[in-house]
C-alpha cells in the first residue's frame, strides 16, 4: 500500500510550519511509521538545522532533479530513529531549480517505501508553494490566532481546494496562549475554526521548550515534560488516523479557579 | 583517584562477538581492576550499538568504567561516537610493541579531549578580543593599501598581470556543473582539471543502488577529529625542535597558478570558486561554500562548507584561525563537524586557535599550524 503525501503549508511565514513538519515527523517516526521529510524550501533552508542533521547533509533535492545523484543517496537518514529520513534543500539555489513535475515525481518514488511523505513547504503562494503541493494527497494548514495569518490560511485553503491532487485539508493552530484567550486578548481555536470552516488537526499551545529544542537541534517531541511535544504526538496519532481527545492546555490562574476545575472534573468523570 | 589508570584489553584477534564477551570477562574476572578505566582494542570487529551497551554494562558491573574504544571499523566508529565513548585510531604498532609489561600497560594514557568544562574560562576573555579581528582587519586593509608592488615588480622586469594575476572570482548563486563530462567521465584527461573533479564526482554518483530502501545509506561521512593534545603539545614540541635543521631547510612554495584574495564575508548561500589557491580575509558562515583547485586559507570563522584540492589532490589543505566547518572536503575526502561540538556565537570571535586540516591515511585531521 502506497504511503500519503501530506504536505505542511501556511501561506504566512513564521507561524511555525517547519517546527511543525519536524515535530510531526519525528513524532510519526517514533510511533513506529516509516517517515520521510523533505524540505522544499529551496535557498532559505531550516528543517536540517531543527533536525541537527546539518553536518550530514552532501546531496540535496536539486542534486536529484539534475541527477547528479540517485534519490536514495540524498535520504539523510536521522540521529536518533533510524525510521525518520530527511530529504534537505540546496542553499545555493533558489526556487525555479525545481519544477512542479519533478517534485511530484520525487514524491511519487518515495511514496512507494515510506508510510508517511511530509513536505515542508516554504512562505508565499509562488513556484515554492506550487511545487511543494504538486505531489500531495493531503494537507495540513497551519496557522496561529491572529488575524494576518487566518487571512492567508484562507487563501491558502482557497488555492488547496482548486487543487487536484489533494483530498483533504485540515487546520493545526499554532502558539496558542491560554491565558490571553480567557482574557479576550486573542481569538479562541473555535473562532478560528469557525472562520475558516475547517476541520481541525490539532492545537499547540506556546512553548518556550520550541527555542531550546531549536537551538540544540531536537525536536521537542523527544522531552517528555514539553507541552508542545505531547500536542504534537497527539497531531501524528490523529494522522494515523486514531481518535485522541484535544490536549487540555486550559492554564487556570488563581487557586480558586484551580479547585473549581478539579471538581467540575471530577463531576464529569 | 584513579581517573589516570588505564587498563587495555586487546581484542583484535577475536573474530565472534561471544569470543569478545567470554576473554572480555575473563580478563576482568582474573585481574582484579576495579575502578580503573578501560580501553578496548576491536581492530576491525564490527560490533552494533546493543552489543556494545551490553559490553558496557558488563565493564560497569565489575566496577570498572569504558573509557575508551580503538577501533578501525568506520561503522563502529560511528555507533560509537554517539554512545560519547572516546574513540581512538590503534596506536601505530612500534609503540605497542613497547608496552610489555603489566607496569607500562597500566601507565599508559590514551590523549584524551578538552572537557567541555575546562573551556568556559574563554568565556572571560571574551570582551577582551571581541575587537580583535576587527581590528586586525582595518590594519590589514591599510597595509594592502599602502604597499604598491607593481612599480617594483616593473623595475625587476616582471609583468604583474601575467605572474601575480589575480584570477576572477564568481560569488554567485548558480552553480553548473559541465553535463557532457558527467556522461563522458570514462574518457576523461588528467590535464583538464575540471574533468578530473567530475570524474570524481560521477563515480560517487553511479554507486550501486540497493533496490531496498529499508536499509536508506548509512552517511558514510567520516567525522574530523584533532590530531593533537592541546594539554600535551607544547611542552613536548619545545625540547624535540633542532634548530640548526630548521633554518637550513627551504620554504616550500605552492606552484599552483593564482591566489584568489577575498575581502569580505562569505554569507549562507554564497559559493566561491577558484583555479587556484583562495585566501579569505573574513568569516564564512554557515551554508556558504568555497571550493578550490589549490589550498583554502580563511582569515577568520570558518562555518560552512569547505572543499579544496577540487582536481583530486588530497595533499591539498585548509586553513583557519578558527575551525568550525559544517563539513571539510578534500580531494575525494568527506568529513563532517563531529556532533554537539558547534561553537556557540558568542564564543566565535572571542579567542583563534589556528588549525590546518590535511588527509592522514585517508582521513582528514585537524592539526595546529606548522605541526608535523
Amino acid at each position: 500500500m502506497a504511503g500519503s503525501v501530506i504536505v505542511i503549508t501556511s501561506g504566512k511565514g513564521g507561524v511555525g510550519k517547519t517546527t511543525t513538519s519536524a515535530n510531526i515527523g519525528t513524532a510519526l517516526a517514533n510511533l513506529g511509521n516509516k517517515v520521510v521529510l523533505i524540505d522544499t524550501d529551496i535557498g532559505l533552508r531550516n528543517l536540517d538545522l531543527l533536525l541537527g542533521l546539518e553536518n550530514r547533509i552532501v546531496y540535496t533535492i536539486v542534486d536529484v532533479v539534475e541527477e547528479r545523484c540517485k534519490l536514495k543517496q540524498a535520504l539523510v537518514k536521522d540521529k536518533k530513529n533510524p525510521n525518520l529520513c530527511l530529504l534537505a534543500a540546496a542553499q545555493t539555489r533558489d526556487k525555479s531549480a525545481v519544477d512542479s513535475d519533478q517534485l511530484k515525481n520525487i514524491c511519487e518514488q518515495l511514496k512507494e517505501e515510506f508510510d508517511y511523505v511530509l513536505v515542508d513547504c516554504p512562505a508565499g503562494i509562488e513556484q515554492g508553494f506550487q511545487n511543494a503541493v504538486a505531489g500531495a494527497n493531503e494537507a495540513i494548514v497551519v496557522t496561529t490566532p491572529e488575524m494576518s495569518a487566518i487571512r492567508d490560511a484562507d487563501r491558502i485553503i482557497g488555492l488547496l481546494e482548486s487543487k487536484e491532487g489533494v483530498e483533504r485539508y485540515r487546520l493545526l493552530v499554532n502558539r496558542v496562549r491560554p491565558k490571553l484567550i480567557k482574557s479576550n486578548d486573542m481569538m479562541g481555536v473555535d473562532d478560528v475554526v469557525e472562520i475558516l470552516s475547517c476541520d481541525l488537526i490539532g492545537v499547540i499551545p506556546e512553548d518556550m521548550n520550541i527555542i531550546t529544542s531549536t537551538n540544540k537541534g531536537e525536536p521537542v517531541v523527544n522531552d517528555e515534560k514539553s507541552l508542545a511535544g505531547a500536542a504534537y504526538i497527539n497531531v501524528a496519532r490523529r494522522i494515523t488516523g486514531e481518535e485522541v481527545p484535544l490536549l487540555d492546555i486550559d492554564v487556570p490562574t488563581t487557586l480558586m479557579e484551580k479547585i473549581k476545575k478539579f471538581f467540575s472534573k471530577k463531576a464529569q468523570g | 583517584m584513579y581517573d589516570n589508570e588505564y587498563f587495555v584489553v586487546d581484542l583484535g584477534n577475536c573474530t565472534t562477538t561471544g569470543e569478545i564477551i567470554n576473554n572480555l570477562s575473563l580478563a576482568l574476572e582474573t585481574l582484579n581492576h576495579t575502578g580503573k578505566s578501560i580501553v578496548l582494542k576491536l581492530n576491525d570487529n564490527y560490533l552494533n550499538q546493543s552489543q556494545l551497551l551490553s559490553i558496557q554494562s558488563l565493564i560497569t558491573s565489575y566496577g570498572c568504567s569504558l573509557d575508551t574504544i580503538e577501533t578501525t571499523n568506520p561503522e563502529t566508529i560511528a555507533i560509537v561516537e554517539n554512545m560519547n565513548i572516546f574513540v581512538q585510531k590503534p596506536i601505530e604498532k612500534r609503540v605497542a610493541d613497547k608496552y610489555d609489561t603489566q607496569e607500562e600497560i597500566n601507565s599508559f594514557q590514551p590523549f584524551s579531549m578538552p572537557k567541555a568544562e575546562e573551556k568556559k574560562d574563554i568565556i572571560a576573555l571574551k570582551d577582551v578580543n571581541n575587537l580583535h579581528f576587527e581590528a586586525d582587519l582595518d590594519a590589514l586593509k591599510r597595509q594592502q593599501e599602502s604597499i604598491d608592488i607593481s612599480s617594483d615588480l616593473k623595475e625587476a622586469g616582471i609583468n604583474p598581470k601575467e605572474d601575480f594575476h589575480t584570477i576572477d572570482y564568481q560569488v554567485s548563486s548558480q552553480y553548473t556543473r559541465p553535463q557532457e563530462v558527467l556522461n563522458e567521465a570514462d574518457n576523461f584527461s588528467k590535464s583538464d582539471t575540471a574533468v578530473f573533479v567530475q570524474q570524481n564526482m560521477s563515480k560517487a554518483a553511479t554507486m550501486e543502488l540497493e533496490k531496498e530502501f529499508e536499509n536508506a545509506e548509512k552517511n558514510s561521512i567520516g567525522v574530523y577529529k584533532k590530531a593533537y593534545d592541546e594539554n600535551n603539545f607544547q611542552e613536548d614540541s619545545w625540547e624535540e625542535v633542532d634548530f640548526y635543521e630548521t633554518a637550513t631547510t627551504s620554504p616550500v612554495i605552492s606552484d599552483s597558478k593564482s591566489t584568489t584574495y577575498v575581502n569580505q564575508t562569505l554569507r549562507s548561500g554564497q559559493i566561491l570558486e577558484s583555479e587556484g589557491n583562495v585566501v579569505i580575509i573574513g568569516d564564512c558562515h554557515p551554508g556558504s561554500e568555497i571550493r578550490a583547485i589549490g589550498d583554502i586559507t580563511v582569515w577568520g570563522v570558518l562555518s560552512g562548507i569547505a572543499h579544496a584540492g577540487m582536481s583530486g589532490n588530497t595533499n591539498a589543505k585548509i586553513r583557519a584561525l578558527k575551525m568550525n566547518a559544517v563539513q571539510l572536503r578534500i580531494g575525494s575526502c568527506y568529513s563532517r563537524r563531529p556532533d554537539g561540538t558547534n561553537i556557540p556565537y558568542i564564543l566565535r570571535s572571542s579567542i583563534f586557535t589556528p588549525e590546518e586540516a590535511r588527509v592522514v591515511d585517508g582521513e582528514i585531521m585537524l592539526f595546529k599550524i606548522n605541526q608535523n
